[in-house]
């Protein structure tokens, strides 16, 4: 069993703003995630929704929570209603598609979201799967196509061997490692590790590893 | 961490400990806090449920943005107040405080998930009734929302708890059932004895679909939390007086993971199916989003 709810939090909690925990919470998760992978802010925000996502974001305000997350916000900030505003009023273009078919990712709460700048462009496959929680199962950056299972933590680190045996040893000491996969950049010159842990890390572990690996994703 | 009802009640059972000591222990092993940080995080989870029971039944009560749901915690308060009721007082404080908690969900008002914000009154519901009834301490409050997040582990990790891959049935169904077996453990009964509750309580609402009004968290999901509040308690009552529901627990869980699989997607949370696609209940999602939205 690959457990998604690893805290007791993860069922009394998160505290929100509602209607709905997928929709809404789950909402802001994948758009924090897309902002941690990105690491800044964009100029272009695209977000393709599928299935139940694609029927009812306009109700259940998936729309500026999402953009929330991108900004960096947590589900209970009370800027999270104000958030499309916020992010156009900072001169970010905004758009939202209803995608007619299948979720690409297999899971009916899906939401694919297009970060791009003038020298960067990220892509992150993530689905609410209940809750607040989410899974990502894909992420396109630095020419990387990585295809995680999906449950978090994830730790994502871009580097050489060095920085993997560092991070090994890390992680280690903290966790246990549930899952390891390496990608190859598109022109093969560069290398990424990805690290599917069993619990969520502290905000003072992840600042400690980042000072050591400072390339470090930690979704 | 336990993967079964059954493994739960199992070292509940060995070390003679609570199902809500355990929990706290797995969590400082497992998550590295100390005992004192996860236990003050679970009194801010309460803090926000409480507050948002009160909120909805303070002077007129909230309203919604699309007018479809609110107010009506309060209509129930006055009724308490001046009626005598079918169902008795003590059922119908559970369904005020689970209408009160989602109607202030619905007005886009602070709530805390339990497991989800859609299904956030049933498990507060069950929780201040029985404090009144029972007279639970603080710490014995805490304790109940550790244990019903226990369970819900089980159930979330087993079968799932969105309403889009699992029908309402995993989310009013499975706070009914969290909130069940809690009930149990605050009113002195055994660890068994929960994980009965349970099975009792998620059988109860086998089947149930998502099929909100326009795709909104508003109707029917606000009075489905006031039956997913009763089942919890006659589900914790029924388990307390010794009934079994002869179906263990664990393969209650996989029925339901099993059910909801097969639902058609009409009715997982697309707002098509159910009362949703109604005569009535289309004619709302025109007036609230008019001609632009998907599905009709």
């Amino acid at each position: 069993m690959v457990a998604n709810y690893k805290s007791v939090f993860d069922i009394i909690g998160p505290i929100m703003i509602g209607p709905s925990s997928s929709h809404t919470a789950g909402a802001v998760a994948i758009g924090r995630a897309a902002n941690k992978v990105f690491n800044g802010l964009p100029e272009k925000i695209t977000v393709h929704y599928y299935e139940s996502f694609a029927q009812t974001h306009k109700g259940h305000g998936t729309d500026y929570a999402i953009i929330s997350g991108i900004l960096g916000f947590n589900p209970d900030d009370s800027r999270v209603p104000d958030a499309i505003n916020t992010a156009k009023s900072k001169g970010m273009t905004v758009k939202f598609i209803e995608e007619k078919e299948d979720s690409p990712i297999n899971h009916p709460n899906t939401a694919i979201i297009n970060l791009q700048s003038i020298d960067k462009e990220i892509t992150l496959a993530g689905c609410s799967i209940g809750g607040g929680t989410i899974e990502v199962r894909g992420i396109k950056m630095d020419g990387f196509d990585i295809k995680p299972q999906g449950p978090l933590p994830i730790v994502l680190i871009k580097g050489n061997s060095t920085d993997k045996k560092i991070a090994e040893e890390k992680l280690n000491k903290l966790t246990q490692i549930h899952k390891f996969n390496r990608y190859s950049s598109s022109n093969k010159q560069k290398q990424m590790f990805e690290y599917d842990l069993s619990r969520q890390l502290r905000v003072d572990e992840v600042a400690k590893l980042s000072n050591k690996l400072p390339e470090l994703i930690y979704l | 961490m336990y993967e079964s009802v059954k493994e739960l009640v199992k070292d509940a059972e060995e070390k003679g400990l609570s199902i809500s000591e355990l929990m706290i222990q797995q969590e400082i092993l497992e998550n590295q806090g100390t005992r004192q940080e996860i236990w003050q995080r679970m009194e801010q989870n309460l803090l926000v449920m409480q507050d948002a029971a009160k909120r909805g039944v303070t002077g007129k009560g909230v309203h919604s943005k699309t007018g479809l749901t609110g107010g009506e915690a309060v209509l129930l308060k006055k009724y308490r107040q001046e009626k005598t009721s079918l169902s008795g007082d003590v059922m119908l404080s559970a369904v005020q405080n689970a209408i009160s908690t989602n109607e202030v969900n619905a007005s886009m008002g602070v709530v805390c998930a339990t497991p989800t914000a859609g299904s956030s009154g049933t498990l507060p519901a069950i929780l201040f009734t029985i404090t009144d009834r029972l007279n639970l301490s603080h710490e014995q409050m805490v304790r109940f929302l550790f244990t019903a997040g226990a369970f819900g582990m089980v159930i979330a990790n087993n079968a799932g708890i969105a309403g889009a891959t699992g029908g309402c049935q995993a989310e009013v169904g499975s706070a009914a059932a969290m909130g069940a077996a809690a009930a149990v453990e605050a009113a002195g009964g055994t660890p068994r004895q929960s994980s009965e509750a349970l099975a009792m309580a998620i059988s109860n609402l086998l089947g149930l679909v998502c099929d909100p009004v326009a795709g909104l968290v508003e109707l029917p999901c606000v009075k489905r939390n006031a039956i997913g509040a009763g089942n919890g308690l006659i589900s914790a009552d029924m388990a307390l007086a010794g009934l079994t529901n002869k179906i263990p627990a664990d393969e209650v869980i996989q029925a339901m993971d099993k059910v909801g699989k097969g639902l058609p997607r009409a009715l997982r949370e697309t707002g098509i199916g159910g009362v949703a696609g109604t005569p009535t209940g289309l004619k709302l999602k025109m007036k609230i989003f008019g001609k632009k939205v998907m599905g009709d």
